[in-house]
């Protein structure tokens, strides 16, 4: 079974899984829109080594990729939708305008650069030096930036 | 150090081997972010970071959310600018929470203080709703109906 714990906590959460659907609770995904789910789904199983679940249908369900502990859930853009009548979603406008984004955090910056780079990510510089971290961005199929990034050791987060 | 454990693999942050996934989004004030996803969604804050560029941290379910200011474009990004939403009804990306009792969610964020758009609305495959956190950023909040593995 699954656990959640840290040894920074005073709090014990007791032993929790997590799944897709949830069967209790919540699990978080992210969401980007996409132009092409099938080329999305690719570029994230093929890069990340990540696990599709779901490739979407022409209905409006999307297309689900597992990631390492997370899920990306992709989809083509509209809206406005009843639930949310103001909101219109598409792909990045602007690409260099940036307010959220994934942040891939691994232990070993050097070893994913050149893997994921063989695999066809386009980074926009090498691993470059920062304050507590070392840190690299790739563009997605569709211009989003992914973080990659590595903290420096005795650097808990950062 | 936190970890969560997805089907047999245990996560950490930082990650020990391998890699883990965060989301990061662009707030104006990360004390008031990071309370945000404590109180309504019980999240645990591991740290609220600092002004010399480290940011804040709050692992929340499966995943950690990392919160910080605006600014850039940085050596590693030489083009890119970071700024919380400019309209907060133009998207492109966002938290997609997928939960098991979409009502039971609805009552409990709401009453610690979540605003939600609508109320949670029916649609194909599934029932959403979305709420919008401090600096105006979409969370999706959705259950899938039964029989459909993913909605």
């Amino acid at each position: 079974m699954s656990e959640l714990k840290s040894t920074t906590g005073q709090v014990q959460v007791g032993e929790k899984s997590y799944q897709m659907p949830p069967q209790d609770g919540f699990t978080i995904a992210y969401f980007i829109t996409v132009s092409d789910i099938e080329r999305s789904l690719r570029f994230y199983e093929k890069v990340f080594g990540g696990d599709v679940a779901s490739r979407g249908d022409s209905k409006g369900a999307p297309g689900y990729i597992q990631i390492a502990n997370a899920w990306l859930i992709v989809n083509v853009g509209g809206g406005p939708t009843p639930d949310k009548p103001t909101v219109i979603l598409s792909v990045p406008p602007d690409p260099d305008k940036v307010t959220s984004f994934m942040n891939f955090r691994v232990a070993d910056i050097q070893a994913c650069y050149k893997l994921w780079r063989s695999r066809g990510a386009e980074f926009i510089t090498e691993p470059k030096k920062k304050y507590g971290e070392t840190r690299c961005y790739i563009r997605d199929p569709d211009g989003y930036i992914i973080e990659v990034g590595q903290s420096d050791p005795g650097v808990t987060y950062g | 150090m936190s970890q969560v454990r997805v089907d047999d693999k245990t996560y950490q942050m930082p990650p020990q081997d391998g890699f883990t996934v965060a989301q990061f989004i662009t707030v104006a004030d990360v004390e008031r972010s990071a309370r945000f996803y404590e109180k309504v969604f019980g999240g645990r804050i591991l740290t609220t970071g600092n002004s010399e560029g480290a940011p804040g941290f709050i692992q929340i379910a499966n995943t950690w959310l990392i919160v910080y200011f605006g600014g850039g474009p940085t050596p590693d990004k030489p083009t890119v600018t970071l700024s919380v939403p400019a309209d907060p009804d133009s998207v492109s990306s966002f938290m997609n929470i997928r939960v098991a009792d979409i009502h039971a969610c609805y009552e409990l964020w709401r009453s610690r203080g979540a605003e939600f758009l609508t109320e949670p609305k029916d649609k194909h495959g599934e029932t959403r709703c979305y709420i919008r956190d401090p600096d105006g950023y979409i969370i999706e909040v959705g259950q899938s109906k039964p029989g459909f593995a993913y909605g």
